[in-house]
């Protein structure tokens, strides 16, 4: 999460786009990269069992086809990551969560700070 | 296999050949595994009752299948204590490898591939020696998620060959505008990442 929740930060402003890091805590912020919340509904749509079809449709829409597969794709790999980071316990060292409590406070990611030690 | 029937979008070549590849891989033997093992181990990790793997396995497998941001030290650890650190790691790689291609199905709506069949054969026995933990779960080299499953060489070679054409290649990683042909540019692979991480309550 704050791996990527960084990487999203420091690509975004790379490519000049107004990213709210707010939207990807709560999709009903602008997320500012484009497509970018069409991409959040269709995560949130596998997730939390919401409307598929129509998620797909808004992401075509956007993006195109193309865009839609390499989203599912996306999506797999981060079901994987997310397992292997979990279940091999790589830490985050705390410089590094320090060094990011703007962002950790922005998408809401304090509960996951104490989680990550049970 | 692997046909993707029902896909609102066609899926490429390159991503059928590489699951088809895994499935392969995942049914053959690997480094502690036998593939009924392997096999069964990714039942429990889809949640499907079996018993033809040791059950702190098939827990582990279970727990992080289903619920991966709740699995915490004392449940691996527990599992590793006894079956041993490297049935640990391949069972890691199982759930999480499969959970690739699940994922991709299930945004996409369609059904999940039926498993394969297990492959007979005895475990290759092929381990790092050496290795220690590092304040993580299990021993690796130090770094980070592309090594973490380096105890066991082929599984982190398989962790490797989904990300590229799923993702992006590891080795472009530290491009902020890659992109690919007809796909994603790097910010909205980002926001995929981070929102999917964000549903699994998966800090790092």
């Amino acid at each position: 999460m704050l791996s990527h929740v960084g990487m999203l930060s420091w690509s975004a402003e790379h490519m000049g786009y107004d990213l709210d890091i707010r939207s990807i805590g709560d999709p009903g912020f602008a997320c500012g990269v484009p497509g970018g919340n069409a991409l959040l509904g269709l995560v949130d749509a596998v997730l939390a069992d919401g409307d598929l079809a129509a998620a797909q449709q808004e992401v075509r829409a956007r993006l195109g086809d193309g865009a839609l597969v390499h989203a599912a794709g996306v999506f797999g790999n981060f079901q994987m990551m997310n397992r292997i980071a979990e279940g091999t316990g790589i830490p985050i060292p705390k410089q590094r969560i320090d060094a990011s409590v703007d962002q950790i406070e922005a998408v809401g990611l304090q509960r996951m700070i104490k989680s990550q030690h049970g | 296999m692997f046909e993707f029937d029902g896909s609102p979008v066609p899926v490429p070549d390159v991503m059928r050949e590489t699951f088809i590849h895994h499935w392969d891989h995942l049914a053959s033997p690997g480094a502690t595994l036998t593939g009924p093992e392997r096999i069964a181990v990714a039942r429990a990790a889809r949640g499907e009752p079996t018993t033809k793997a040791h059950p702190a396995l098939l827990n582990l497998a279970e727990h992080l299948g289903t619920s991966p941001g709740s699995v915490f030290e004392p449940e691996v650890r527990a599992a590793a204590d006894v079956v041993g650190d490297p049935a640990a790691v391949e069972s890691i790689a199982i759930v999480s490898l499969l959970s690739c291609v699940d994922g991709v199905h299930d945004a996409l709506g369609v059904d999940r591939e039926p498993l394969p069949e297990p492959a007979p054969g005895d475990p290759t026995g092929d381990i790092v020696e050496g290795l220690k933990r590092r304040r993580t779960h299990v021993p690796m080299p130090q770094g980070a998620i592309p090594v973490a499953m380096d105890l066991i060489p082929a599984e982190g070679a398989a962790r490797i060959a989904m990300s590229a054409p799923t993702y992006m290649p590891d080795d472009e990683m530290v491009h902020p505008d890659w992109s690919k042909p007809g796909g994603l540019v790097r910010p909205q692979m980002e926001v995929i990442a981070a929102r999917t991480s964000w549903h699994n309550d998966c800090f790092y």
